[in-house]
């Protein structure tokens, strides 16, 4: 439920109550922004554009891993072995059997739940760094059996996945990717706005509040964190398999444990406990290379840097989560609501006459 | 605009529940108001309220009310007390409200005096109030609880609840409401109004149907808007008041105004945010109490918001002056400085869509008057009485009237100003609808109610003719504009007879003059008892020099004390939210509302609060000394010196806080003189 932000808005009915979209202005802005994200691609050149996709792709996996880690308070760092569990059970299905697009991406789905499922069990004992740690196993065990796979197999290079094929139209295209990918981000930022006030939803902010206290509110604590990792791993599997498709080339080199990293800083940069932060912390962490480059260029270093851009990458990226973990613990999403509220709040500080008498 | 004779002799033949069923028949899906429950706004249709009217009535029949007999309402602004009381009016039961505030004592006069057979209680604390004389009041027959979430435990043989009263009602629709509300003769009591008696106890205006209809009808000429458009209000001014009645009862019917509920009372803030008012009536109070927080609110605000906020303030001041005097204003540059700094700061209150804001029951000071209109709220002051039955001595009318006055009569309605020596300068007013006595209290009637038809209503006026330079806010350094010196002052001199000359340049004009004067509105003085003559023979208004200094938002209230003194002072209550907001900006320590008024700072700034004020009097008007309250004024609490609505009892307070005046004054003199004497007296 959300509430209004400029007066003159009052409920009749239940039903305006679950709106995910009340008042005038903020129907205003998402159409502006839907608008904004069609017409994108007609005018975005191609580096542009791919990297468009990559933050739409890099945002279910980002989205995925708030709710675990943001929302239900599991700490994971399976999150790069769940995406390589989804790409290879796509790449294994179209290899092995040819299946299409349509069977590969449940069948990911699958996977993931059921790798969430068995590797959410840990998490009913264990807390903190001894949970992290379990799900790192998760991370080896699935990069392992990949590579057993390349290898037994002979696909020691990867396993090159056709693109996805809907009644003989081939998904080949950058511009057309950007839909498709568009549409999955979207669909898994709805599912999640919707599913966080649900049930389900509000039980998963409540034991990460205090586990002892929702219990004692009636939740069940085992049932609540099995369905975080169940969730969140079937929609990073999700991702993985769109990954494979994407790319077009399934590896296990790719699902490095950098991505995982990557992956948790777009959740700490965005913003904890929050969904716009999540895809505000993706779309930081994909460009931030490219920001580097584009620096070194600008400075005049690219060619002395050249050997190192790596390690300038990677110290730079590891600065910039320290600066943010000190600074603004809120992320991104801080810092937005921060600059919001400086409007909203015009020409006061303080919202005058709360909760007063 | 309907003949408004005509139509006052129609409603004069008429009831507030044969007007809902006309209505109900008129239009009976469109919304007749909202009442928020359970975090939404159910809206009503004026089918469905004239069916929960009916249902009420014939609870209530079922309970045995009678023809004559009265039933007492206590509770804040809900729609169940609209449904009680329009319930008991169709049967031909008078209704009256107890004040919410009201303590249990006041609670007992006023169950005693109006001697209710049954009593409705919004909720348990009500029902509290009462069950300790539940048994000692003879007339008393039931106990009604709207809300009865917490009356486990409640076995008392009186006690239903109101859903018990639906369930008597079962299914009486507007046919049988209709048959009620066509018995009912227009001409009997409809309902009591205690008027909050600053001396003594409280009197019972009784209004019969008629006359208040077509007394409340006055308003809505007065205000055409009301009619002429729908309009959203909220209700939440205590309907046991005449004022509150109207606004939510009685104006809807007659106007397409749509009242709104909120949840409670204390959500009122929230309750405005959210439905966003296009018109509000209000009391002063409340007002000044929102103005203060906005200020206090941009006082603790970034330093460019304050920059774009007095930069705003500074046009509008210009605009609006200018306004007042006749010309166009500022125009674009005002339209910006409105839609960039003021709107915004409106929205947050609720208060950005208001086409009319009216203060009533109190004088406004036009200071905050003047503040809310530089905002561009088209705020104006009514002068109205219980005693008028609902509708309005005089308004002010059009669009950003100048403070200073109360305007003009309605239409069909005459004020004059009274000439004798005993009373002169006392307002009159003659309208067929009048309050119709005082409830078994004859004598008082015939005091207030001449043979002659002028009521007297016990204040002070004089008039003014457009334009008037009656705005304090146009001449002197309010607390808001800019500080600057003005000689001289003006003295609040109390009338002195007609056609003499006032210091600061506007004329008395008589009160009975040929047809073609210039308009002319009244301008309150005083009441008339209320002047304070001090040792040094001076008269002063204390009302005017209250104002000033409950202008500022650190003062809650004030009372200005001199009556045969040598100077005036003042006992302040300090306004605890905007204080203790100021001392927390300050990191000021302090436990509660005593350690706060008693810190040696908040004293500074109160002793600065009063020197600015005091820069806008003349020197005789000055406050020399001031004490603060130790203790927030409650009116629920027994025999303390302020009514229900919050007005100051003058004589009690003085003597509930004698030390606290004494102290302000210095005897030595007096001493001195004694000791001369000696003895002298006592020897014999």
């Amino acid at each position: 439920m959300t509430v209004p932000r400029a007066s003159g808005y009052f409920r009749t009915r239940y039903a305006e109550d679950f709106a995910l979209l009340d008042t005038r202005t903020r129907k205003a802005w998402a159409a502006l922004f839907a608008a904004a994200l069609l017409v994108y691609p007609f005018l975005a050149g191609p580096l542009a554009l791919d990297l468009a996709n990559q933050v739409l792709l890099g945002a279910v996996g980002a989205v995925a891993l708030m709710l675990l880690t943001g929302y239900a308070g599991q700490i994971s760092l399976g999150h790069a072995g769940l995406l390589a569990a989804g790409a290879f059970t796509t790449g294994i299905l179209f290899k092995e059997f040819g299946a299409p697009f349509w069977v590969t991406l449940p069948a990911s789905a699958l996977v993931g739940a059921a790798l969430g499922l068995i590797f959410g069990l840990p998490s009913l004992r264990l807390r903190g760094l001894y949970l992290a740690v379990s799900t790192l196993a998760l991370h080896f065990i699935v990069i392992h059996l990949g590579a057993e796979y390349e290898t037994k197999r002979g696909f020691s290079t990867g396993i090159l996945v056709d693109p996805p094929s809907i009644g003989g139209w081939q998904l080949y295209d950058a511009r057309a990717w950007y839909f498709v990918l568009l549409a999955a981000a979207a669909a898994t930022v709805l599912f999640s706005l919707n599913l966080l006030r649900s049930k389900t939803g509000r039980a998963w902010r409540a034991i990460h509040g205090r586990e002892a206290v929702a219990g004692a509110l009636g939740i069940s604590v085992h049932r609540a964190k099995l369905s975080a990792f169940v969730v969140s791993s079937m929609l990073t599997a999700v991702a993985g398999c769109l990954f494979a498709y994407f790319r077009g080339f399934v590896s296990v080199e790719a699902f490095s444990l950098f991505l995982t990293i990557q992956y948790v800083a777009m959740v700490i940069i965005g913003g904890m406990g929050s969904i716009l932060g999540a895809v505000l912390g993706t779309v930081f962490v994909i460009l931030f290379p490219y920001f580097i480059e584009w620096l070194m260029e600008a400075a005049g270093l690219a060619e002395e840097l050249a050997a190192v851009v790596f390690a300038v990458n990677y110290s730079a990226f590891g600065l910039v989560m320290i600066l943010f973990l000190v600074f603004e613990p809120q992320g991104l999403v801080g810092v937005w609501r921060r600059i919001q509220a400086w409007f909203l709040m015009w020409p006061f500080k303080q919202k005058p006459l709360a909760g007063t008498k | 605009m309907r003949d408004a004779v005509t139509w006052y002799a129609e409603l004069r033949g008429k009831c507030a529940p044969l007007l809902l069923v006309e209505r109900a028949r008129r239009e009976p899906d469109a919304v007749a108001y909202r009442a928020k429950h359970l975090g939404l706004y159910r809206e009503r249709t004026w089918r469905e309220y004239a069916g929960l009217v009916a249902r009420s009535a014939r609870g209530l029949a079922a309970l045995g009310l009678g023809r004559g007999e009265r039933i007492a309402i206590m509770g804040d602004a809900c729609e169940e007390w609209i449904l009680c009381d329009l319930g008991a009016q169709s049967l031909g039961a008078i209704t009256y409200g107890i004040y919410p505030t009201a303590s249990a004592a006041e609670v007992e006069y006023q169950m005693r005096d109006g001697g209710a057979a049954i009593f409705v209680a919004e909720n348990q604390e009500y029902v509290d109030k009462i069950l300790a004389y539940a048994d000692a009041l003879p007339e008393l027959r039931w106990i009604v609880v709207i809300d009865d979430s917490a009356m486990f435990a409640y076995d008392h043989p009186k006690l239903r609840t109101f859903a018990q009263l639906y369930e008597l009602g079962d299914d009486a629709g507007l046919d049988e409401l209709e048959r009620l509300a066509r018995a009912v003769d227009p001409a009997s009591g409809a309902f009591i109004v205690y008027t909050s008696g600053t001396s003594g106890n409280p009197k019972g205006a009784l209004v019969t149907h008629g006359a208040h209809l077509a007394a409340a009808a006055n308003m809505v000429l007065h205000y055409p808007a009301l009619a002429e458009r729908p309009h959203r209000t909220v209700a939440y001014l205590p309907l046991c008041h005449i004022f509150g009645r109207d606004i939510a009862v009685t104006l809807p019917l007659l106007s397409r105004m749509v009242p709104h509920f909120g949840e409670s009372l204390e959500d009122l803030p929230q309750t405005l945010f959210e439905v966003a008012p296009t018109v509000l009536f209000t009391v002063p109070r409340y007002l000044q109490k929102f103005a203060s927080h906005v200020l206090v609110g941009i006082a603790g605000t970034s330093a460019v918001k304050r920059a774009a906020y007095e930069l705003a303030v500074r046009i509008g001041r210009r605009h609006l002056r200018a306004v007042w005097d006749g010309h166009a204003g500022l125009g674009p540059v005002y339209a910006a400085a409105r839609l960039a700094v003021f709107r915004p700061l409106l929205n947050k209150l609720g208060l950005d869509g208001l086409e009319l804001l009216v203060a009533g029951g109190a004088p406004l000071p036009p200071d905050t008057m003047a503040l809310w209109q530089i905002w561009g709220v088209n705020t104006m002051e009514l002068y109205g009485q219980t005693e008028t039955a609902g509708g309005i001595i005089t308004g002010q009318r059009g669009r950003f009237p100048r403070p200073g006055s109360v305007g003009d009569a309605p239409p069909g309605w005459e004020v004059k100003l009274a000439g004798g020596e005993a009373n002169r300068g006392e307002i009159l007013v003659r309208s067929p609808d009048l309050f119709d006595g005082y409830w078994g209290n004859p004598e008082a009637t015939r005091e207030t109610k001449g043979e002659d038809g002028w009521l007297r209503t016990g204040d002070v006026g004089e008039w003014v003719s457009p334009p008037f330079q009656g705005g304090v806010a146009a001449r002197r350094p309010g607390w808001f504009s800019r500080r600057r010196h003005h000689p001289g002052g003006f003295a609040a001199t109390p009338p002195q007879g007609e056609g003499q000359h006032h210091p600061d340049g506007f004329a008395a004009t008589p009160p009975q003059g040929g047809g073609d004067m210039p308009r002319r509105e009244l301008r309150l003085v005083d009441r008339v008892r209320d002047f304070i003559v001090t040792s040094g023979g001076k008269t002063l208004s204390p009302s005017y020099i209250e104002n000033l200094l409950r202008a500022s938002p650190y003062v809650a209230e004030v009372m200005v004390i001199g009556h045969g003194r040598k100077y005036l002072t003042a006992l302040v209550e300090i306004d605890f939210d905007t204080v203790s907001d100021w001392a927390r900006a300050r990191n000021i320590a302090y436990t509660g509302f005593t350690s706060l008024a008693q810190n040696p700072e908040v004293r500074r700034l109160i002793e600065d609060e009063i020197a600015r004020a005091n820069g806008a009097l003349a020197r005789v008007e000055q406050v020399k000394s001031f004490r603060i309250l130790p203790k927030a004024l409650d009116p629920e609490e027994e025999g303390e010196p302020v009514t229900p609505t919050r007005k100051v009892k003058r004589a009690l307070m003085i003597e509930r806080f004698r030390e606290l005046v004494e102290s302000m004054y210095d005897h030595r003199e007096e001493r001195l003189l004694a000791a001369g004497a000696g003895d002298v007296l006592r020897a014999e």
